[in-house]
């Protein structure tokens, strides 16, 4: 009888302290020294960190960091870790794409109501910045989240988790398609506004930030060269996209879409579906299908094998490794393909 | 210990009202044989969810634990009545339900934005729901303290309890009932996969151990509240989700007993 009251006492020790351990000896492993004195600027995601590490990331004085990144599909799906809010609470300042590609949103500013947000999507799908001056959205005084603001205010002490959920959802929807930075003109003015937001709260590093933004804009001012060039032979061929993403990239290239099939990683297709891209290939004449490799491959044999077309993959630069250059060159892959299938060297 | 975060507190405190309930629930559950029937309520909730979606109601919680309670009093209804046992009609109910969930959500392709719902997510505490946890968890220790003995003869010999005048089917609905609420109630956290490891595995450690009722129970709340606390610290250093981290260490208190079981008492 004893006997099994200080066995038990004996597991439960046992137990928390290889726990505790463990957990010590993985967290000293994890965690890499850190410089409190850094100012630090957390990012929502690779595109926004590749553009912010490009304007601030030599700058010794300032840390980019990103959250951690959902393994499959887009942004729409990420759910805050416990290491992302701690991360964000040590953030200055927190720069995202907006136009609700961050469905996590409403929990950041809900808890943090004070971070200062950056929102990088173009002004003119931002119905009430139309000034285009505007580019730091301290989130309590940017129009269009007024409600959401409200919404944390009123909410605070007994917050409705799911309602906020739902908002969120609902916000997430206010802008159709938010890949802005699938074009690389309006990665172009997504690069200029994380600057001039990094100029207005680091006044002191302006210097460097212009600098850098002004070298990094000159690549991607060479990647829209060809890119028209490009567009000269590509303009108005008719394509299908299996992702919406691609509606940008057909903006650079002056493509005409007939049909977008927006796959994720969840997506079921169903039989109907595929007859109607088929259909659509057929009415229009479509030579040109663009997918992407890892939710559209399958798809794109089944049609192929269908039908008389040429599927292109591109890379949705969503993830990748944390090399600056990765856009540039991601995006280089990207004009190389369509390049070989317009026919331009 | 990451306790300066509101959502840490919100979490913190959640498991400390829900993991004895859980404990303590899980003791009737596994001696009632009924773990297969509280799978099948968690599993309901997707139902529960969708019907929410469709009906727009702003606050699907409500809708979650509304259905559970009508799941939970017709699989007690219908396994009261017929004749086929218990396990294949609560499967098709289980199933069932599942269908209808998962074709609701998923349409348009959307299921992923719930699918945070089966691994649960540790944020999505709030305020509301830790005082209606509370709430449930007086009314469910009011219920032990009224009934536990009403249930506990129902669970031994149904038709002996009924022949002492036990109103055996109230007892074995509102207990229904209350598993409904609860597990509706913390699903969005611990996550559907997992919740029922949550109500079983501290009680059947415990099992293991004790040698009557007063032991069961305590052992299975002192299990339940243990890898409560210790799963929440370990998840949040180690940035994994907190269901599955509760559950491994229950997992492990389980193999330990059974263990010791086997080799002192076996």
């Amino acid at each position: 009888m004893k006997h099994k009251y200080r066995f038990t006492a004996l597991l439960l020790i046992t137990v928390a302290a290889c726990a505790c351990l463990l957990t010590g000896i993985y967290r000293r492993w994890q965690t890499t020294e850190e410089d409190t004195e850094k100012v630090i600027v957390v990012t929502s995601f690779y595109p926004m960190y590749i553009a912010t590490e490009n304007v601030a990331g030599d700058c010794t004085a300032i840390e980019v960091k990103n959250l951690s990144e959902p393994q499959t599909g887009c942004l729409h799906d990420f759910q805050l870790t416990p290491e992302d809010m701690k991360l964000l609470s040590t953030a200055d300042m927190f720069v995202i794409n907006g136009g609700g590609m961050e469905s996590f949103l409403d929990d950041v500013t809900k808890q943090y109501p004070k971070l200062n947000i950056v929102e990088t999507i173009a002004d003119e799908a931002d119905e009430v910045d139309t000034d285009g001056q505007e580019t730091i959205h301290g989130h309590e005084d940017t129009p269009d989240h007024a409600e959401e603001t409200e919404h944390t205010h009123s909410h605070e002490e007994d917050a409705d988790d799911h309602g906020s959920e739902e908002g969120s959802h609902e916000h997430g929807h206010t802008h159709d398609n938010a890949h802005e930075w699938m074009s690389v003109s309006h990665y172009r003015s997504q690069v200029e506004k994380i600057k001039d937001a990094l100029c207005e709260a680091f006044p002191e590093y302006q210097e460097v930030f212009q600098e850098n933004a002004k070298a990094y804009d000159d690549k991607l001012a060479a990647l829209q060269a060809q890119q028209e060039k490009i567009e000269k032979a590509a303009s108005g061929t008719k394509i299908i996209t299996f992702h919406e993403a691609y509606e940008y990239v057909a903006e650079d290239y002056g493509l005409d879409i007939c049909y977008t099939m927006d796959l994720d990683e969840e997506r079921q297709i169903s039989a109907g579906e595929v007859a109607d891209v088929l259909k659509e290939i057929n009415e229009n004449d479509v030579k040109i299908i663009l997918a992407e490799k890892l939710y559209g491959s399958k798809l794109a044999e089944t049609i192929q094998k269908e039908a008389d077309v040429n599927v292109y993959y591109l890379d949705t630069l969503v993830r990748g490794d944390y090399d600056k250059e990765s856009y540039i060159k991601g995006m280089q892959e990207n004009i190389n393909i369509l390049k070989a299938a317009f026919g331009v060297d | 210990m990451g306790l300066e975060y509101g959502f840490m507190r919100n979490a913190f405190v959640a498991i400390l009202i829900i993991t004895p309930l859980f404990g303590m629930l899980g003791t009737m559950i596994v001696s009632r044989k009924m773990a297969f029937f509280s799978d099948a309520l968690g599993h309901s909730a997707l139902t529960g969810i969708a019907f929410g979606v469709i009906l727009g109601v702003a606050d699907t919680n409500i809708t979650m634990v509304v259905f559970g309670i009508a799941f939970a009093l017709l699989l007690n209804y219908i396994s009261s009545k017929s004749g086929t046992s218990t396990d294949t009609i609560i499967s098709v109910f289980s199933s069932c339900s599942v269908a209808i969930g998962l074709a609701i959500l998923s349409k348009g392709g959307n299921f992923s934005k719930y699918s945070s719902l089966l691994v649960g997510d540790i944020l999505s505490i709030s305020k509301w729901e830790i005082v209606s946890l509370f709430v449930i968890f007086v009314v469910a220790y009011v219920f032990f303290f009224c009934c536990f003995n009403y249930l506990h003869a129902a669970s031994i010999h149904r038709t002996l309890a009924k022949s002492r005048q036990i109103p055996v089917r109230l007892v074995e609905n509102l207990f229904a009932v209350l598993i409904a609420v609860i597990v509706m109630l913390s699903i969005k956290w611990v996550g559907i996969l997992i919740i029922n490891a949550l109500l079983i595995l501290p009680a059947a450690a415990s099992r293991n151990l004790s040698a009557n009722m007063r032991e069961y129970h305590f052992f299975s709340i002192l299990f339940s509240l243990f890898s409560g606390i210790l799963g929440l610290f370990v998840s949040y250093y180690t940035n994994v989700a907190t269901g599955p981290m509760i559950v491994i260490f229950a997992s492990i208190l389980y193999f330990a007993t059974y263990l010791y079981t086997r080799k002192y008492q076996g």
